[in-house]
Protein backbone atom coordinates (compact mmCIF):
# COMPACT_ATOMS: atom_id res chain seq x y z
CA UNK A 1 0.00 0.00 0.00
CA UNK A 2 2.92 2.47 1.40
CA UNK A 3 4.52 1.79 -2.78
CA UNK A 4 1.49 2.32 -4.44
CA UNK A 5 0.81 5.45 -2.48
CA UNK A 6 4.69 7.14 -2.63
CA UNK A 7 4.66 6.00 -6.43
CA UNK A 8 1.46 7.75 -6.99
CA UNK A 9 2.65 11.40 -4.61
CA UNK A 10 5.63 11.21 -7.57
CA UNK A 11 4.03 10.74 -10.57
CA UNK A 12 1.27 12.98 -9.53
CA UNK A 13 3.48 15.91 -8.92
CA UNK A 14 5.17 15.12 -12.12
CA UNK A 15 0.88 15.31 -13.79
CA UNK A 16 0.50 18.20 -11.77
CA UNK A 17 3.38 20.45 -13.63
CA UNK A 18 3.06 18.74 -16.44
CA UNK A 19 6.44 17.25 -16.55
CA UNK A 20 5.92 13.99 -17.45
CA UNK A 21 6.36 12.65 -20.70
CA UNK A 22 2.92 12.06 -22.21
CA UNK A 23 3.53 8.79 -24.48
CA UNK A 24 0.55 7.19 -25.33
CA UNK A 25 -1.78 9.91 -23.06
CA UNK A 26 -0.96 13.05 -24.94
CA UNK A 27 -3.04 15.67 -26.02
CA UNK A 28 -4.15 15.26 -29.24
CA UNK A 29 -5.17 18.39 -31.11
CA UNK A 30 -7.64 18.64 -34.26
CA UNK A 31 -4.63 19.56 -36.64
CA UNK A 32 -2.02 17.19 -35.24
CA UNK A 33 0.13 15.10 -37.85
CA UNK A 34 1.33 12.02 -37.01
CA UNK A 35 4.36 10.01 -38.17
CA UNK A 36 3.50 6.46 -37.20
CA UNK A 37 5.32 3.21 -37.52
CA UNK A 38 6.42 0.19 -35.50
CA UNK A 39 9.13 0.61 -33.72
CA UNK A 40 12.81 -0.19 -36.39
CA UNK A 41 10.76 0.75 -39.29
CA UNK A 42 12.43 4.22 -40.89
CA UNK A 43 10.03 6.09 -38.48
CA UNK A 44 13.62 8.58 -37.87
CA UNK A 45 14.45 8.72 -41.12
CA UNK A 46 11.22 9.82 -42.25
CA UNK A 47 11.38 12.49 -39.73
CA UNK A 48 14.33 13.71 -41.20
CA UNK A 49 12.79 13.82 -44.69
CA UNK A 50 9.86 15.43 -43.08
CA UNK A 51 11.75 17.48 -41.19
CA UNK A 52 13.87 18.69 -43.79
CA UNK A 53 10.79 19.29 -46.50
CA UNK A 54 9.00 21.45 -44.07
CA UNK A 55 12.19 23.85 -42.95
CA UNK A 56 14.10 24.02 -46.02
CA UNK A 57 16.09 26.91 -44.41
CA UNK A 58 17.84 24.88 -41.23
CA UNK A 59 19.03 21.26 -41.89
CA UNK A 60 16.92 18.61 -39.37
CA UNK A 61 20.15 16.83 -36.90
CA UNK A 62 20.06 14.77 -33.55
CA UNK A 63 20.25 18.04 -31.62
CA UNK A 64 16.71 19.96 -33.13
CA UNK A 65 14.68 16.71 -34.41
CA UNK A 66 12.62 16.67 -31.11
CA UNK A 67 11.95 20.29 -31.71
CA UNK A 68 10.75 19.73 -35.36
CA UNK A 69 8.90 16.89 -34.75
CA UNK A 70 8.70 16.11 -31.08
CA UNK A 71 8.40 12.95 -29.89
CA UNK A 72 5.92 12.26 -27.16
CA UNK A 73 7.85 9.51 -24.97
CA UNK A 74 10.83 12.20 -25.17
CA UNK A 75 9.58 15.30 -24.44
CA UNK A 76 7.55 16.49 -21.58
CA UNK A 77 3.74 17.32 -21.43
CA UNK A 78 4.37 21.37 -21.09
CA UNK A 79 6.54 20.98 -24.08
CA UNK A 80 4.49 19.66 -25.88
CA UNK A 81 1.41 21.57 -25.71
CA UNK A 82 4.12 25.05 -26.11
CA UNK A 83 5.24 23.74 -29.97
CA UNK A 84 4.03 25.76 -33.04
CA UNK A 85 1.21 24.30 -34.74
CA UNK A 86 0.34 22.71 -36.79
CA UNK A 87 2.58 19.87 -34.78
CA UNK A 88 4.27 16.96 -36.34
CA UNK A 89 4.40 14.27 -34.22
CA UNK A 90 6.35 11.06 -34.18
CA UNK A 91 4.22 7.88 -32.82
CA UNK A 92 5.16 4.20 -32.59
CA UNK A 93 1.27 3.91 -31.37
CA UNK A 94 -0.97 0.73 -32.14
CA UNK A 95 -4.40 2.26 -33.19
CA UNK A 96 -5.39 5.20 -31.66
CA UNK A 97 -8.43 6.49 -32.75
CA UNK A 98 -8.19 10.35 -31.96
CA UNK A 99 -5.40 11.11 -34.21
CA UNK A 100 -6.44 12.95 -37.17
CA UNK A 101 -3.89 12.64 -39.85
CA UNK A 102 -1.32 10.15 -40.15
CA UNK A 103 1.32 8.97 -42.02
CA UNK A 104 1.91 5.20 -41.50
CA UNK A 105 5.02 3.65 -42.84
CA UNK A 106 5.55 -0.01 -43.04
CA UNK A 107 8.31 -1.80 -43.33
CA UNK A 108 9.18 -6.15 -43.85
CA UNK A 109 9.21 -7.09 -40.43
CA UNK A 110 11.93 -10.12 -41.52
CA UNK A 111 13.53 -6.72 -41.84
CA UNK A 112 12.42 -4.67 -38.35
CA UNK A 113 12.84 -8.13 -36.50
CA UNK A 114 16.73 -8.27 -37.69
CA UNK A 115 17.36 -4.14 -36.98
CA UNK A 116 15.81 -4.69 -33.46
CA UNK A 117 17.95 -7.52 -32.80
CA UNK A 118 20.42 -5.19 -33.13
CA UNK A 119 18.94 -1.97 -31.58
CA UNK A 120 18.63 -4.54 -28.39
CA UNK A 121 22.09 -5.15 -28.44
CA UNK A 122 22.26 -1.01 -28.92
CA UNK A 123 20.39 -0.74 -25.91
CA UNK A 124 21.99 -3.05 -24.14
CA UNK A 125 18.76 -5.41 -23.64
CA UNK A 126 21.43 -8.14 -25.54
CA UNK A 127 24.22 -9.34 -25.16
CA UNK A 128 26.48 -9.80 -28.36
CA UNK A 129 26.05 -13.08 -29.75
CA UNK A 130 23.03 -13.88 -28.04
CA UNK A 131 20.42 -15.99 -30.27
CA UNK A 132 18.63 -14.40 -33.09
CA UNK A 133 16.29 -17.34 -33.42
CA UNK A 134 15.01 -16.94 -29.49
CA UNK A 135 14.72 -12.92 -29.63
CA UNK A 136 12.58 -13.76 -32.91
CA UNK A 137 9.99 -15.92 -31.12
CA UNK A 138 9.78 -13.02 -28.22
CA UNK A 139 9.74 -10.53 -31.61
CA UNK A 140 6.65 -12.77 -32.80
CA UNK A 141 4.58 -12.96 -29.61
CA UNK A 142 5.32 -8.97 -29.29
CA UNK A 143 7.17 -9.69 -26.18
CA UNK A 144 10.40 -7.04 -26.92
CA UNK A 145 8.44 -4.29 -27.45
CA UNK A 146 5.26 -1.86 -25.84
CA UNK A 147 3.74 -1.29 -28.97
CA UNK A 148 2.62 -4.64 -29.53
CA UNK A 149 3.87 -7.11 -31.87
CA UNK A 150 4.36 -5.65 -35.30
CA UNK A 151 1.35 -7.58 -36.62
CA UNK A 152 -0.83 -5.97 -33.90
CA UNK A 153 0.37 -2.56 -34.80
CA UNK A 154 0.37 -2.68 -38.15
CA UNK A 155 -3.13 -4.71 -38.78
CA UNK A 156 -5.01 -2.28 -36.10
CA UNK A 157 -4.06 0.72 -38.31
CA UNK A 158 -4.84 -0.49 -41.34
CA UNK A 159 -8.08 -1.98 -40.18
CA UNK A 160 -9.48 1.05 -39.06
CA UNK A 161 -7.64 3.50 -41.34
CA UNK A 162 -6.86 2.35 -45.13
CA UNK A 163 -8.37 3.99 -47.42
CA UNK A 164 -9.69 6.78 -45.80
CA UNK A 165 -9.00 10.07 -45.91
CA UNK A 166 -6.32 10.80 -43.57
CA UNK A 167 -4.60 7.78 -43.68
CA UNK A 168 -1.10 7.60 -45.89
CA UNK A 169 0.46 4.73 -46.39
CA UNK A 170 4.36 4.15 -47.32
CA UNK A 171 6.51 1.33 -47.76
CA UNK A 172 9.83 1.90 -46.50
CA UNK A 173 11.11 -0.27 -49.48
CA UNK A 174 9.22 1.86 -51.75
CA UNK A 175 10.92 4.99 -50.04
CA UNK A 176 14.43 3.43 -50.46
CA UNK A 177 13.74 3.01 -54.11
CA UNK A 178 12.56 6.44 -55.28
CA UNK A 179 12.81 8.49 -52.29
CA UNK A 180 11.67 11.37 -54.17
CA UNK A 181 8.62 9.81 -55.75
CA UNK A 182 7.16 8.75 -52.24
CA UNK A 183 7.77 12.34 -50.74
CA UNK A 184 6.65 13.84 -52.78
CA UNK A 185 3.72 11.30 -52.20
CA UNK A 186 4.02 12.96 -48.35
CA UNK A 187 4.07 16.98 -49.85
CA UNK A 188 0.96 16.22 -51.48
CA UNK A 189 -0.86 14.84 -48.34
CA UNK A 190 0.37 17.84 -46.34
CA UNK A 191 -0.54 20.21 -48.56
CA UNK A 192 2.92 21.96 -49.32
CA UNK A 193 3.78 22.70 -52.74
CA UNK A 194 7.28 21.95 -53.08
CA UNK A 195 9.53 22.51 -55.94
CA UNK A 196 11.40 19.56 -57.46
CA UNK A 197 14.90 20.76 -55.65
CA UNK A 198 13.10 21.54 -52.50
CA UNK A 199 12.38 17.94 -52.48
CA UNK A 200 16.19 17.22 -53.57
CA UNK A 201 17.28 19.05 -51.05
CA UNK A 202 15.12 17.26 -48.35
CA UNK A 203 15.96 13.81 -49.75
CA UNK A 204 19.65 14.45 -49.84
CA UNK A 205 20.09 16.06 -46.20
CA UNK A 206 18.24 12.76 -45.01
CA UNK A 207 20.28 10.95 -46.83
CA UNK A 208 21.91 7.41 -45.03
CA UNK A 209 25.39 8.76 -44.88
CA UNK A 210 24.42 12.52 -43.71
CA UNK A 211 22.61 10.54 -40.82
CA UNK A 212 25.44 8.36 -40.32
CA UNK A 213 27.61 11.56 -40.13
CA UNK A 214 25.44 13.33 -37.99
CA UNK A 215 25.09 10.01 -35.64
CA UNK A 216 28.84 10.29 -35.18
CA UNK A 217 29.02 13.62 -33.93
CA UNK A 218 25.79 14.17 -31.88
CA UNK A 219 24.44 10.84 -30.53
CA UNK A 220 25.17 11.71 -27.22
CA UNK A 221 23.13 14.67 -27.78
CA UNK A 222 19.68 12.79 -28.89
CA UNK A 223 17.64 11.38 -26.22
CA UNK A 224 17.67 7.75 -27.89
CA UNK A 225 20.87 7.00 -28.57
CA UNK A 226 22.99 9.05 -25.78
CA UNK A 227 22.65 6.10 -23.29
CA UNK A 228 23.47 3.54 -25.70
CA UNK A 229 26.51 1.83 -26.63
CA UNK A 230 28.38 3.76 -28.88
CA UNK A 231 30.13 1.28 -30.88
CA UNK A 232 26.71 0.10 -32.40
CA UNK A 233 25.35 2.13 -34.76
CA UNK A 234 21.77 3.57 -34.40
CA UNK A 235 21.39 4.22 -38.16
CA UNK A 236 22.25 1.04 -39.73
CA UNK A 237 22.25 -0.77 -42.78
CA UNK A 238 19.44 1.57 -44.28
CA UNK A 239 18.77 -1.12 -47.00
CA UNK A 240 16.01 -3.65 -47.26
CA UNK A 241 16.29 -7.85 -47.63
CA UNK A 242 19.47 -7.98 -45.16
CA UNK A 243 16.93 -10.63 -43.41
CA UNK A 244 18.01 -12.74 -46.81
CA UNK A 245 21.60 -13.39 -45.45
CA UNK A 246 21.09 -12.79 -42.16
CA UNK A 247 18.00 -14.51 -40.15
CA UNK A 248 17.70 -17.89 -39.74
CA UNK A 249 15.31 -19.97 -41.78
CA UNK A 250 13.51 -20.96 -38.89
CA UNK A 251 13.38 -17.83 -37.86
CA UNK A 252 11.65 -16.39 -41.60
CA UNK A 253 9.56 -19.21 -41.24
CA UNK A 254 7.97 -18.29 -37.77
CA UNK A 255 7.53 -14.81 -38.74
CA UNK A 256 5.80 -15.67 -41.92
CA UNK A 257 3.83 -18.36 -40.22
CA UNK A 258 2.18 -15.62 -37.59
CA UNK A 259 1.43 -12.55 -40.34
CA UNK A 260 1.15 -14.59 -43.34
CA UNK A 261 -1.83 -13.19 -44.69
CA UNK A 262 -0.88 -9.09 -43.63
CA UNK A 263 2.35 -9.48 -45.00
CA UNK A 264 1.02 -10.66 -48.28
CA UNK A 265 -1.38 -7.97 -48.21
CA UNK A 266 1.37 -5.27 -48.06
CA UNK A 267 3.19 -6.98 -50.91
CA UNK A 268 5.67 -8.61 -48.66
CA UNK A 269 6.54 -12.07 -50.48
CA UNK A 270 6.97 -15.03 -48.72
CA UNK A 271 9.16 -17.79 -48.57
CA UNK A 272 7.64 -20.51 -47.36
CA UNK A 273 3.86 -19.64 -48.43
CA UNK A 274 2.99 -22.92 -49.85
CA UNK A 275 4.07 -24.84 -46.60
CA UNK A 276 3.76 -24.36 -43.04
CA UNK A 277 2.59 -20.61 -43.35
CA UNK A 278 -0.04 -21.48 -45.53
CA UNK A 279 -1.39 -23.66 -43.24
CA UNK A 280 -1.50 -22.25 -40.05
CA UNK A 281 -3.16 -18.82 -41.70
CA UNK A 282 -5.84 -20.75 -43.68
CA UNK A 283 -6.64 -23.03 -39.56
CA UNK A 284 -6.87 -19.80 -38.29
CA UNK A 285 -9.14 -18.68 -41.02
CA UNK A 286 -11.14 -21.79 -41.10
CA UNK A 287 -11.39 -21.36 -37.41
CA UNK A 288 -12.83 -17.41 -37.83
CA UNK A 289 -15.21 -19.16 -40.73
CA UNK A 290 -16.93 -21.58 -38.49
CA UNK A 291 -17.58 -19.05 -35.77
CA UNK A 292 -18.98 -16.47 -38.41
CA UNK A 293 -20.71 -19.65 -40.52
CA UNK B 1 0.68 25.96 -13.74
CA UNK B 2 -1.45 22.93 -12.65
CA UNK B 3 -3.31 20.20 -14.72
CA UNK B 4 -6.69 19.45 -13.36
CA UNK B 5 -5.88 19.50 -9.51
CA UNK B 6 -9.24 17.67 -8.86
CA UNK B 7 -7.63 14.31 -11.28
CA UNK B 8 -4.54 14.76 -10.01
CA UNK B 9 -5.92 13.82 -6.07
CA UNK B 10 -7.80 11.36 -7.23
CA UNK B 11 -5.17 9.68 -8.98
CA UNK B 12 -2.93 9.75 -6.02
CA UNK B 13 -5.54 8.36 -3.57
CA UNK B 14 -6.39 5.39 -6.70
CA UNK B 15 -9.62 6.49 -6.71
CA UNK B 16 -9.47 7.58 -10.50
CA UNK B 17 -11.41 5.68 -13.30
CA UNK B 18 -9.29 2.92 -14.17
CA UNK B 19 -10.08 3.00 -18.23
CA UNK B 20 -7.36 2.69 -20.31
CA UNK B 21 -4.88 2.90 -18.11
CA UNK B 22 -6.09 -0.22 -15.58
CA UNK B 23 -3.40 -2.51 -14.29
CA UNK B 24 -3.69 -5.46 -16.58
CA UNK B 25 -2.68 -8.91 -15.35
CA UNK B 26 -1.72 -11.97 -17.01
CA UNK B 27 -4.27 -13.84 -15.66
CA UNK B 28 -6.89 -11.15 -16.90
CA UNK B 29 -10.00 -12.09 -18.94
CA UNK B 30 -11.86 -9.39 -20.81
CA UNK B 31 -15.08 -8.36 -22.32
CA UNK B 32 -15.00 -6.69 -24.59
CA UNK B 33 -17.42 -5.29 -26.77
CA UNK B 34 -18.70 -1.88 -28.68
CA UNK B 35 -21.22 -0.19 -26.36
CA UNK B 36 -24.77 -1.43 -26.83
CA UNK B 37 -23.69 -5.01 -28.26
CA UNK B 38 -24.55 -7.27 -25.61
CA UNK B 39 -21.87 -6.59 -23.05
CA UNK B 40 -24.12 -6.61 -20.19
CA UNK B 41 -25.94 -9.74 -21.06
CA UNK B 42 -22.72 -11.61 -21.68
CA UNK B 43 -21.03 -10.38 -18.19
CA UNK B 44 -24.56 -11.87 -16.42
CA UNK B 45 -24.35 -14.88 -18.57
CA UNK B 46 -20.26 -15.49 -17.09
CA UNK B 47 -21.04 -14.21 -13.72
CA UNK B 48 -23.63 -16.63 -13.81
CA UNK B 49 -21.70 -19.58 -15.46
CA UNK B 50 -18.85 -18.50 -13.07
CA UNK B 51 -20.98 -18.60 -9.76
CA UNK B 52 -23.51 -20.71 -9.41
CA UNK B 53 -23.93 -19.89 -6.45
CA UNK B 54 -24.80 -16.47 -6.17
CA UNK B 55 -27.24 -15.37 -8.52
CA UNK B 56 -25.75 -12.17 -10.86
CA UNK B 57 -27.72 -9.10 -10.32
CA UNK B 58 -27.23 -5.28 -11.03
CA UNK B 59 -25.95 -5.01 -7.27
CA UNK B 60 -23.26 -7.50 -7.09
CA UNK B 61 -22.37 -7.77 -11.31
CA UNK B 62 -19.37 -5.03 -10.13
CA UNK B 63 -18.16 -7.81 -8.17
CA UNK B 64 -18.24 -10.83 -10.25
CA UNK B 65 -17.29 -8.80 -13.24
CA UNK B 66 -16.61 -5.19 -12.98
CA UNK B 67 -16.51 -2.58 -15.54
CA UNK B 68 -13.36 -0.78 -15.72
CA UNK B 69 -14.59 2.14 -17.40
CA UNK B 70 -16.99 2.85 -14.20
CA UNK B 71 -14.88 1.69 -11.49
CA UNK B 72 -11.52 2.60 -9.96
CA UNK B 73 -7.87 1.70 -10.35
CA UNK B 74 -7.87 0.97 -6.35
CA UNK B 75 -11.04 -0.93 -6.25
CA UNK B 76 -9.86 -2.98 -9.48
CA UNK B 77 -6.65 -4.04 -7.85
CA UNK B 78 -8.97 -5.59 -4.77
CA UNK B 79 -10.84 -7.75 -6.95
CA UNK B 80 -9.62 -11.40 -6.42
CA UNK B 81 -7.40 -12.83 -9.27
CA UNK B 82 -7.77 -14.40 -11.92
CA UNK B 83 -10.20 -11.24 -12.64
CA UNK B 84 -13.19 -11.29 -16.01
CA UNK B 85 -13.34 -7.54 -16.61
CA UNK B 86 -15.85 -5.60 -18.52
CA UNK B 87 -13.98 -3.03 -21.75
CA UNK B 88 -15.45 -1.37 -24.43
CA UNK B 89 -11.49 -0.49 -25.47
CA UNK B 90 -10.11 -0.71 -29.26
CA UNK B 91 -7.27 -2.60 -28.93
CA UNK B 92 -5.11 -2.88 -26.38
CA UNK B 93 -2.25 -5.31 -26.46
CA UNK B 94 -1.95 -5.94 -22.74
CA UNK B 95 -5.55 -7.61 -22.62
CA UNK B 96 -4.58 -11.49 -22.85
CA UNK B 97 -7.70 -12.84 -23.25
CA UNK B 98 -10.31 -11.68 -24.91
CA UNK B 99 -13.88 -12.63 -25.22
CA UNK B 100 -15.22 -10.01 -28.10
CA UNK B 101 -18.81 -9.88 -28.53
CA UNK B 102 -19.89 -7.91 -31.89
CA UNK B 103 -23.56 -6.93 -33.02
CA UNK B 104 -25.02 -6.32 -36.40
CA UNK B 105 -23.85 -1.61 -36.23
CA UNK B 106 -27.17 -0.92 -37.79
CA UNK B 107 -28.66 -2.26 -34.45
CA UNK B 108 -26.11 -0.95 -32.30
CA UNK B 109 -26.87 2.43 -33.74
CA UNK B 110 -31.00 1.98 -33.08
CA UNK B 111 -29.84 0.74 -29.83
CA UNK B 112 -26.99 3.91 -28.95
CA UNK B 113 -29.41 6.66 -30.25
CA UNK B 114 -31.83 5.41 -27.16
CA UNK B 115 -29.01 4.96 -24.57
CA UNK B 116 -27.65 8.55 -25.57
CA UNK B 117 -31.36 10.22 -24.67
CA UNK B 118 -30.92 8.05 -21.55
CA UNK B 119 -27.89 9.66 -20.17
CA UNK B 120 -29.70 12.82 -21.96
CA UNK B 121 -26.54 13.73 -24.27
CA UNK B 122 -29.27 14.02 -27.06
CA UNK B 123 -32.93 15.22 -26.79
CA UNK B 124 -36.09 13.66 -27.77
CA UNK B 125 -36.24 15.46 -30.90
CA UNK B 126 -32.68 14.78 -31.99
CA UNK B 127 -33.40 12.81 -35.22
CA UNK B 128 -32.16 9.43 -35.60
CA UNK B 129 -30.92 10.06 -38.73
CA UNK B 130 -28.86 13.00 -37.66
CA UNK B 131 -27.71 10.13 -34.79
CA UNK B 132 -26.56 7.90 -37.45
CA UNK B 133 -24.34 10.16 -38.77
CA UNK B 134 -22.85 11.18 -35.30
CA UNK B 135 -22.44 7.12 -34.74
CA UNK B 136 -20.68 6.92 -37.89
CA UNK B 137 -18.35 9.35 -37.34
CA UNK B 138 -17.45 8.69 -34.29
CA UNK B 139 -18.94 11.45 -32.45
CA UNK B 140 -21.19 12.04 -28.90
CA UNK B 141 -20.04 8.73 -26.76
CA UNK B 142 -18.32 7.30 -29.41
CA UNK B 143 -15.31 9.36 -29.10
CA UNK B 144 -14.75 7.64 -26.03
CA UNK B 145 -14.03 3.80 -27.57
CA UNK B 146 -13.25 4.78 -31.57
CA UNK B 147 -15.96 4.32 -34.10
CA UNK B 148 -18.08 0.66 -34.68
CA UNK B 149 -15.88 0.05 -37.25
CA UNK B 150 -12.15 1.06 -35.64
CA UNK B 151 -13.19 -0.80 -32.69
CA UNK B 152 -13.92 -4.12 -34.04
CA UNK B 153 -11.61 -3.85 -36.60
CA UNK B 154 -8.65 -3.09 -34.52
CA UNK B 155 -9.50 -6.02 -32.13
CA UNK B 156 -10.57 -8.88 -35.29
CA UNK B 157 -7.76 -7.67 -37.44
CA UNK B 158 -4.98 -8.38 -34.30
CA UNK B 159 -6.37 -11.39 -33.09
CA UNK B 160 -8.63 -13.11 -34.67
CA UNK B 161 -7.81 -16.93 -35.21
CA UNK B 162 -5.77 -17.19 -31.65
CA UNK B 163 -6.55 -19.22 -28.76
CA UNK B 164 -7.20 -16.85 -26.43
CA UNK B 165 -9.21 -14.63 -28.50
CA UNK B 166 -12.97 -15.88 -28.59
CA UNK B 167 -15.36 -13.79 -30.80
CA UNK B 168 -19.33 -14.07 -30.38
CA UNK B 169 -21.55 -12.66 -32.36
CA UNK B 170 -24.84 -11.05 -30.56
CA UNK B 171 -27.22 -12.47 -33.20
CA UNK B 172 -25.87 -16.27 -32.96
CA UNK B 173 -26.32 -15.92 -28.98
CA UNK B 174 -30.02 -14.62 -29.19
CA UNK B 175 -30.49 -17.19 -31.69
CA UNK B 176 -28.38 -20.43 -29.93
CA UNK B 177 -27.21 -19.05 -26.37
CA UNK B 178 -26.52 -22.44 -24.89
CA UNK B 179 -24.34 -23.13 -27.16
CA UNK B 180 -22.31 -19.79 -27.28
CA UNK B 181 -22.14 -20.20 -23.57
CA UNK B 182 -20.98 -23.85 -23.92
CA UNK B 183 -18.05 -22.04 -26.07
CA UNK B 184 -17.49 -19.33 -23.21
CA UNK B 185 -17.41 -22.22 -20.84
CA UNK B 186 -14.85 -24.53 -23.00
CA UNK B 187 -12.57 -20.92 -23.22
CA UNK B 188 -12.67 -20.58 -19.63
CA UNK B 189 -11.57 -24.37 -19.37
CA UNK B 190 -14.65 -25.54 -17.96
CA UNK B 191 -16.29 -28.62 -17.87
CA UNK B 192 -19.61 -27.54 -17.35
CA UNK B 193 -22.75 -29.93 -17.31
CA UNK B 194 -25.58 -29.05 -19.48
CA UNK B 195 -27.17 -27.83 -16.63
CA UNK B 196 -25.21 -25.70 -15.63
CA UNK B 197 -24.86 -24.19 -18.60
CA UNK B 198 -29.07 -23.83 -18.67
CA UNK B 199 -28.97 -22.16 -15.08
CA UNK B 200 -26.72 -19.63 -16.47
CA UNK B 201 -29.09 -18.38 -19.13
CA UNK B 202 -32.01 -18.44 -17.40
CA UNK B 203 -30.35 -16.57 -14.95
CA UNK B 204 -29.62 -14.42 -17.37
CA UNK B 205 -32.64 -14.03 -19.30
CA UNK B 206 -33.97 -10.77 -20.37
CA UNK B 207 -37.29 -10.72 -18.66
CA UNK B 208 -35.00 -11.67 -15.39
CA UNK B 209 -32.87 -8.98 -16.11
CA UNK B 210 -35.46 -6.32 -16.84
CA UNK B 211 -37.26 -7.44 -13.46
CA UNK B 212 -33.85 -6.64 -11.70
CA UNK B 213 -32.97 -3.36 -13.99
CA UNK B 214 -36.84 -1.44 -12.07
CA UNK B 215 -35.29 -3.36 -9.21
CA UNK B 216 -31.90 -1.98 -9.02
CA UNK B 217 -31.39 0.64 -11.92
CA UNK B 218 -31.50 3.47 -9.57
CA UNK B 219 -28.53 1.95 -7.95
CA UNK B 220 -26.34 0.48 -10.16
CA UNK B 221 -23.11 2.43 -11.64
CA UNK B 222 -24.22 2.87 -14.93
CA UNK B 223 -28.05 3.42 -15.16
CA UNK B 224 -28.17 5.92 -11.35
CA UNK B 225 -29.01 9.60 -12.32
CA UNK B 226 -30.28 8.41 -15.79
CA UNK B 227 -33.92 8.62 -17.38
CA UNK B 228 -35.85 6.11 -15.48
CA UNK B 229 -38.25 6.55 -18.29
CA UNK B 230 -36.04 4.78 -21.01
CA UNK B 231 -34.75 1.15 -20.17
CA UNK B 232 -30.59 0.41 -20.16
CA UNK B 233 -31.96 -3.59 -21.16
CA UNK B 234 -33.87 -2.74 -24.51
CA UNK B 235 -35.57 -4.91 -27.00
CA UNK B 236 -32.65 -7.65 -26.74
CA UNK B 237 -33.32 -8.59 -30.42
CA UNK B 238 -31.62 -8.16 -33.95
CA UNK B 239 -33.05 -7.27 -36.91
CA UNK B 240 -35.07 -3.89 -36.08
CA UNK B 241 -32.75 -1.84 -38.09
CA UNK B 242 -34.75 -2.87 -41.18
CA UNK B 243 -38.05 -1.82 -39.93
CA UNK B 244 -36.51 1.36 -37.68
CA UNK B 245 -33.61 2.72 -39.51
CA UNK B 246 -34.04 5.41 -42.26
CA UNK B 247 -32.70 3.96 -45.65
CA UNK B 248 -30.06 7.05 -45.77
CA UNK B 249 -28.53 5.81 -42.45
CA UNK B 250 -28.81 2.18 -43.44
CA UNK B 251 -26.72 3.50 -47.21
CA UNK B 252 -24.44 5.71 -44.39
CA UNK B 253 -23.13 2.76 -42.05
CA UNK B 254 -23.55 0.18 -44.87
CA UNK B 255 -20.76 2.33 -46.94
CA UNK B 256 -18.37 3.11 -44.22
CA UNK B 257 -18.33 -0.45 -43.12
CA UNK B 258 -19.41 -2.48 -45.89
CA UNK B 259 -16.37 -4.88 -46.23
CA UNK B 260 -15.74 -5.37 -42.74
CA UNK B 261 -19.91 -6.52 -41.86
CA UNK B 262 -19.72 -8.70 -44.87
CA UNK B 263 -17.00 -10.31 -43.06
CA UNK B 264 -18.14 -10.64 -40.38
CA UNK B 265 -21.82 -11.89 -41.90
CA UNK B 266 -23.71 -9.07 -42.02
CA UNK B 267 -25.85 -9.01 -45.14
CA UNK B 268 -25.36 -5.78 -47.14
CA UNK B 269 -28.43 -4.47 -48.27
CA UNK B 270 -27.38 -1.26 -50.37
CA UNK B 271 -24.91 -2.26 -53.18
CA UNK B 272 -21.82 -0.65 -53.12
CA UNK B 273 -18.14 -1.36 -54.66
CA UNK B 274 -15.65 -2.65 -53.11
CA UNK B 275 -17.62 -5.55 -50.52
CA UNK B 276 -15.99 -9.08 -49.97
CA UNK B 277 -13.05 -10.59 -48.46
CA UNK B 278 -11.84 -9.01 -45.09
CA UNK B 279 -8.34 -8.90 -46.66
CA UNK B 280 -9.09 -6.79 -49.27
CA UNK B 281 -9.63 -3.95 -46.91
CA UNK B 282 -6.34 -4.64 -45.22
CA UNK B 283 -4.57 -4.04 -49.35
CA UNK B 284 -6.93 -1.42 -50.71
CA UNK B 285 -3.82 1.32 -49.66
CA UNK B 286 -1.10 -1.13 -50.21
CA UNK B 287 -2.63 -0.78 -54.02
CA UNK B 288 -2.39 2.32 -53.76
CA UNK B 289 1.02 2.38 -52.98
CA UNK B 290 2.19 0.06 -55.28
CA UNK B 291 0.42 2.21 -58.20
CA UNK B 292 2.64 5.19 -57.29
CA UNK B 293 5.48 2.16 -58.94
CA UNK B 294 3.82 2.95 -62.69
CA UNK B 295 4.02 6.95 -62.48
Amino acid sequence: METFLLKRIIAGTKLAFGLHRPGRNLVVLPDDVFIVSYPKSGNTWTRFLIGNLIHPQSPVDFSNINLIIPDPEGLSKRQLARMPRPRYIKSHQYFDPRYPKIIYVVRDPRDVALSQYHFHRKRKLLQDGASVEQFVSRFVAGKTSPYASWGENVASWMATRSDRPGFLLLRYEDMVVNTTRELAEVAHFLGIQASKERLAQAVARSSAHEMRKLEEKQALLWSSTKETRQDVPFVRAAKPGGWKTELPEISVREIEGAWAGLMKSLGYQLCFDEEHARARYEESDAKLGRVLR
Amino acid sequence: MIYGSKRIFRYLLGTDIAGRSLAVYQDDTFIVSYPRSGNTWTRFLVANLLHPEEPTSFANIERLVPDSEAQSSRYLRRIPRPRVIKSHQYFDPRYKRVIYVVRDPRDVALSYYDFERKYRHIDDAYPLQNYASDFVSGRLSSADWGTWGENVGSWVSTRRGQKDFLLLRYEDMLENTMLEVAKIAAFFGMEATAERVRGAVERSSVQRMRGLEKLQGKDWVSTKNKRPDIPFVRTAASGHWISKLPKNSIAEIESAWGPLMAALGYELVTTQPGCGEPLQMLSSSVRSTLSRERI
